[in-house]
């Protein structure tokens, strides 16, 4: 008799300790991530600029003298200007990359062509060649163009690089089904209004993790601006940090911060297309 | 065994591939008779100047359009093109001296501009013959006395049935020039004396395999190659792994019904994401030294200071560079499973409910062959990715040389070990020489996991 | 069908005849010898631009803006303009130069400026010319004298003096120093005399304070730092006359094994963080907090130590009061830091001479060597010492300013300055260096005791050498 209130509970119980362990492990997940982001967010308020004055992983004494230096001392290190030309270069590269990637993908993923499956392993394999070994020739090309010391010059060649990651979002488009391009070109569209009208708004997911994706690149990257920029008016944030003194850890943990936060606020602002994907409703109707 | 009956019916299938080129050849070859058997004056016309064919059809846009692009090959030969060409061959001839303003060859730039007029000269030969199919496809029309398509309709075709011409020119350009040209570049280094005191505006010269001999005849070299492969090998599949199950796995437990502020909890790893690399393996470096807050906390308990990335700290530097790796990855595994598993058809979960599939069965034969298939791609550009993973022990273990090793540490791996050759000491051509040694053993290995692959072999099955 | 194959084979033979014809011309072209002038006629390029590139600590105190002005107002006449090239202070002429992104004029150290001499990325400069010729001692000339196409030539006009210094805290010398750590009398304590007497004080600290304190404390895995040690006692970087030849690396040669010996020692007072650069990094508020006694670095950062005292709660004028900058201890002659008695010998340190070069790509040389010259003069430099508390190349501005400035130049006179040789492969010595200092450390610290015997530190530091020589030697040797 009781056996059936038995089972519900024991799946209760069981559903309970479901929770309970999946909060645990997110609590756990939380803390590995955080943990660094707060030491560094804590160390960003330390009043003494070294790292060595700290209690173990806390400053001594707090205070907002990083942020204030950041922000005015700009005669040797000028963070708001390498700020927004970090932002102007990671901005450009983001829309021209992320074009660039989307439309590669889609091709490679909807249509036949001859050189096709060529095309798809040489990229495979170029991609294996050690990168900085070919940063010399892309320095070599820029001088030959005169794009040394120029913003556009990095912007040009984030976005042309960009492509050769596209085989994520070619994953992606392969899992859109063909039926929805079939139904549409029945109703007489073109590809490219297949592209734009149909398949471009299934993939939001995949073109809100390229844009992030072709975002963050320029905006950390370190290797590429500290060869291509000589000026230092035109220095990236990447580039600048690294140039802080020995005993400026302070602002160097403030100006790290200041680079996370347009990230982070893209990531809440974009979160919801990434989320609530509505391909499961395109299939059935 | 399945997958290794596969590479023996790939290896089988080489002398019927290698048999047929013949045959696809002279298809080539019979058209290209056609066009030159069939023309007549206009196909002629077009064959010695470009879009002269078709302005004789009156078909003004494109036949300038030929034309135009005919002129701007001329001049580019005439302005540099030509020059660049020798000076792929010949890397220089004159020795510049800046002393007195002696504008000398740069050696390397010889290089990579005779690299690109090599590339011109082929895409002029690509134009010039789709110049020619273009106006015997009009003899052909006229011939059949059909209306030759018209322009406006031709460049429509540019954005529905050869839609992917028109998408793919852009991409394939920026990628020729910056992603393919250095490496072209790089790998004909490796056939250079290009390095130590014959830098410019010293002259290079082309050295056959001498650097490839050198590498052979090098007995310090093939013991720290192999150790040095043998850890690159084992970091890049442990770092993949973990990397791909902890950002899935983080996912799909994020995706669960129960968790509420979905958002926020991803908020943490994003936060994470959003420092950039070098910042986080910095800070990693400081909390792993001596003098670092986790050694501060250890002597604070009485214990003895711990070595974490110290001299033989061999394996738990190690761990912790895989550890770190997972750090900086993770979240965007994360953001990419997250957005995949958003797009997985909820009807199969319905109908395995009502089968009455557990969660971990609902896991292993729905949602794993789902993301895998979407991911596979994913996968091996993450394993190249961690394979050829630079910063990692660059920051966290740099500047040391183990016991055994040459030139090397024992965190090093294949890429970190080209940087000290190539760029530390100075040797380009030999560091290209080993980068294309090594490129040739990982390509093999990814492209034969790629080629296996179920996203590869069975692309359809997902429509 | 007839007229359709000659028109393809004329068109290929038309566009190969077109390369071949401007392929050869431009060949031809290379042939013809280009004529080449000297550069320094003497007259000033009117209404040229000069790009400066001064280090960072210039451009901080505001030094390099008073040049400037000095020199912009002075050469108004001839519409010649210098300005902050805004470059990183590192910043390779070899990189940007050829494609003339580099500066006009650098200051860096000699080492650095020397590296450009075989490319002639900078120019050799007729020094005679300029005022400071005759009173820059010889041996800061010689860092900047090289041979080409055997002639020799300057490549570089001297400014300063750079050694390492030792710092210490005055306040935190034992109360009863004149009594008891004065064994000479002479007013100076023994342990800012002698590294023997420096060792057993930082022993007794480190024993009394139960490991909280330390006396002397340096990341030891600092080549530039450390090589000192093996130079004090015959060792050096490279053979031959000029230092130069890289055939012979010579670490070990002489008594070089002693300077393991004394790293050895020196590191078993201190703490496994000389293993790592995390005492190069945290000496400054160490020092200030009063954790470290003492510790060994170049005079630029004078500035750092002082404002971490400050942070640290103490009033500016005793930090500059305490914080005493004075040249390095004298080693023991027998290579043993427990022996106080056996006499001792000059440490010689691995040091530099910083100063201007002139870009062999500037369209301005004239005018470049005219800022040059107005940079070295000795109000100039009078300024710059004062500013930036350098040492003066000029003798006689360090007779004038005297004190420590006055015993740099001597030092580097009497060759206790160990110039860096101005070779490439000095980049490659660095690594096997480093990891030999760490291991020692690492050695007595940890307790694996492997070093003991001078059999093994012979081994060791030969090993070294043998390591060098391969980097340099098996991939690069043709």
């Amino acid at each position: 008799m009781n056996s059936a209130k038995v089972k519900v509970a024991k799946a209760k119980s069981k559903r309970v300790l479901d929770v309970l362990i999946t909060y645990c492990i997110l609590i756990v997940v939380a803390f590995i991530f955080f943990f660094p982001c707060l030491w560094l967010i804590l160390a960003s308020f330390s009043k003494s600029g070294s790292i060595y004055s700290f209690d173990g992983f806390f400053p001594a004494e707090y205070g907002f003298d990083a942020f204030k230096s950041l922000f005015t001392d700009t005669v040797m290190y000028n963070y708001p200007r390498w700020f927004l030309n970090t932002l102007f270069i990671a901005v450009m590269s983001c829309i021209l990359g992320t074009l660039l990637t989307i439309l590669t993908a889609y091709c490679m993923s909807r249509f036949r062509f001859k050189s096709r499956k060529a095309m798809m392993k040489a990229t495979l394999l170029l991609g294996m060649f050690p990168s900085f070994m070919g940063t010399i020739a892309v320095y070599l090309i820029m001088t030959q163009f005169n794009l040394i010391n120029q913003q556009w010059g990095l912007i040009l060649i984030y976005s042309a690089q960009a492509p050769m990651g596209y085989m994520v979002q070619k994953g992606f488009f392969d899992t859109i089904p063909y039926s929805i391009d079939e139904a549409a070109r029945i109703d007489g569209a073109s590809n490219f209004t297949v592209f734009v009208k149909f398949i471009l708004p299934l993939s939001k997911p995949m073109l809100v993790y390229t844009a992030l994706t072709s975002f963050t690149w320029p905006w950390s990257d370190f290797i590429l601006p500290k060869m291509l920029l000589i000026d230092k008016d035109l220095y990236t944030v990447a580039v600048g940090l690294m140039s802080l003194g020995e005993t400026e850890f302070a602002r160097f943990a403030a100006g790290s911060i200041f680079i996370a936060i347009p990230i982070i606020v893209l990531y809440f602002c974009l979160v919801k297309y990434m989320i609530n994907g509505m391909a499961a409703g395109a299939v059935k109707e | 065994m399945k997958t290794i009956s596969d590479i023996k019916k790939g290896f089988k299938s080489i002398p019927a591939k290698i048999k047929s080129i013949p045959a696809k050849l002279s298809a080539k070859l019979a058209g290209a008779k056609e066009i030159l058997t069939q023309g007549n004056g206009k196909v002629t016309a077009s064959l010695i100047v470009m879009g002269l064919g078709q302005l004789i059809y009156k078909q003004w846009v494109k036949g300038f359009m030929f034309l135009f692009i005919q002129a701007a090959f001329i001049v580019y030969f005439v302005l540099t093109g030509a020059t660049d060409l020798f000076g792929f061959f010949t890397l220089g001839m004159r020795e510049g001296n800046a002393w007195y303003g002696i504008e000398g060859d740069n050696s390397v730039v010889c290089l990579i501009m005779g690299i690109l007029a090599i590339l011109i000269i082929l895409l002029y030969a690509v134009i010039y013959i789709s110049n020619v199919k273009d106006v015997y496809r009009t003899q052909c029309a006229y011939d059949t006395l059909k209306q030759p398509e018209s322009f406006k309709k031709e460049v429509g075709a540019l954005l529905d049935k050869s839609f992917h011409k028109t998408a793919l020119a852009l991409p394939v350009i920026g990628v020729c020039v910056f992603s393919i040209l250095p490496i072209v570049f790089m790998i004909l280094i490796a056939f250079t004396n290009y390095g130590g005191d014959i830098v410019p505006p010293a002259l290079v010269d082309w050295v056959g395999f001498a650097n490839f001999g050198k590498i052979l005849s090098l007995g310090q070299f093939a013991p720290t190659f192999f150790k040095i492969f043998g850890w690159n090998m084992l970091w890049a599949v442990l770092a993949t792994a973990i990397n791909y199950f902890a950002g899935l796995g983080l996912a799909l437990l994020l995706n669960k019904k129960c968790v509420k502020g979905k958002a926020i909890w991803r908020a943490f790893p994003i936060l994470a994401y959003a420092i950039p690399g070098f910042i986080t393996l910095l800070g990693f470096k400081f909390m792993f030294s001596y003098g670092g807050p986790i050694n501060y906390y250890i002597q604070q308990g009485g214990g003895e200071a711990v070595g974490f990335l110290g001299l033989d700290a061999k394996w738990t530097a190690r761990f912790i560079g895989l550890g770190v790796n997972a750090w900086i990855s993770v979240p965007s595994t994360m953001l990419l499973a997250t957005g995949i598993l958003s797009n997985i058809n909820t009807d199969l979960y319905e109908a395995a409910r009502v089968d009455g599939a557990g969660a971990w069965k609902q896991f292993i034969k729905i949602t794993l062959p789902y993301v895998l298939f979407a991911t596979t791609p994913v996968l091996i550009s993450q394993f190249i990715g961690n394979f050829n993973n630079f910063g990692i022990f660059y920051f966290l273990r740099g500047g040391l040389y183990a016991d055994g090793y040459f030139l090397a540490s024992d965190t090093d791996l294949l890429i970190n070990w080209l940087y000290n050759m190539s760029i530390d000491n100075n040797y380009y051509s030999i560091g290209a020489a080993i980068s294309l040694v090594i490129f040739v053993i990982t390509s093999i290995i990814s492209l034969t996991v790629y080629v296996l692959s179920p996203s590869y072999k069975q692309e359809e099955t997902f429509r | 069908m007839k007229k359709t194959l000659p028109a393809l084979i004329a068109h290929i033979a038309v566009i190969l005849a077109l390369i071949i014809l401007m392929g050869t011309l431009g060949i031809i072209a290379a042939g013809i010898e280009a004529e080449g002038n000297d550069k320094f006629t003497g007259e000033i390029e009117r209404g040229a631009t000069l790009r400066i590139l001064e280090n960072d600590t210039a451009k901080e105190q505001g030094y390099l803006k008073e040049l400037l002005d000095a020199f912009n107002a002075k050469y108004a006449e001839y519409g010649v303009k210098a300005v902050d090239a805004n470059m990183d202070q590192y910043t390779d002429l070899e990189m940007g130069g050829p494609y003339g992104y580099g500066p006009d004029v650098l200051y860096q150290a000699n080492d650095a400026l020397m590296k450009y001499v075989d490319g002639k990325h900078i120019l050799p400069l007729p020094v005679e010319q300029l005022e400071c010729a005759d009173k820059v001692g010889e041996k800061a000339w010689d860092a900047y004298r090289a041979s080409t196409g055997g002639q020799e030539y300057i490549f570089g006009v001297p400014v300063n003096i750079q050694q390492p210094l030792l710092f210490y805290r005055k306040d935190l010398l034992p109360a009863n120093w004149e009594t008891e750590w004065d064994k000479d009398k002479n007013g100076v304590p023994d342990m800012i005399e002698n590294w023997s007497a420096m060792y057993r004080y930082s022993k007794q600290i480190r024993q009394a304070s139960g490991g909280a304190k330390y006396g002397y404390m340096k990341s030891l895995n600092d080549g530039y730092f450390a090589s000192g040690y093996f130079f004090s006692y015959g060792g050096y970087v490279f053979g031959g006359e000029d230092g130069k030849d890289i055939s012979d690396v010579g670490f070990s040669k002489n008594d070089g094994y002693l300077g393991a010996k004394i790293i050895r020692q020196l590191a078993s007072v201190m703490n496994l963080e000389c293993t790592e650069d995390t005492i190069t990094r945290n000496s400054y508020s160490r020092m200030a907090q009063g954790a470290y006694f003492a510790t060994m670095t170049t005079p630029d950062v004078y500035t750092l130590f002082v404002k971490e005292m400050v942070n640290a709660g103490f009033t500016e004028e005793y930090a500059r009061a305490n914080i005493v900058m004075t040249d390095i201890p004298a080693l023991p002659a027998s290579g043993n830091l427990e022996d106080e008695d056996n006499g001792f010998i000059d440490m010689t340190a691995m040091g530099g001479v910083n100063g201007y070069a002139v870009s062999s790509y500037t369209k301005a040389p004239n005018a470049a060597l005219a800022f040059v010259d107005f940079a070295t003069s000795y109000k100039m430099i009078n300024r710059r010492a004062e500013l930036l508390g350098i040492s003066p190349a000029r003798s006689d501005l360090a007779e004038t300013l005297g004190g420590l400035n006055e015993t740099i130049k001597e030092n580097l006179d009497k060759g206790s300055i160990y110039v860096m040789p101005s070779v490439r492969a000095l980049a490659q010595v660095w690594t096997p260096l480093q990891t030999f200092c760490a291991t020692l450390a690492d050695d007595v610290l940890t307790g694996k005791n492997v070093y003991t015997s001078d059999e093994k530190l012979k081994e060791g530091i030969k090993n070294v050498d043998k390591q060098i020589y391969d980097a340099i030697h098996t991939l690069g040797g043709s």
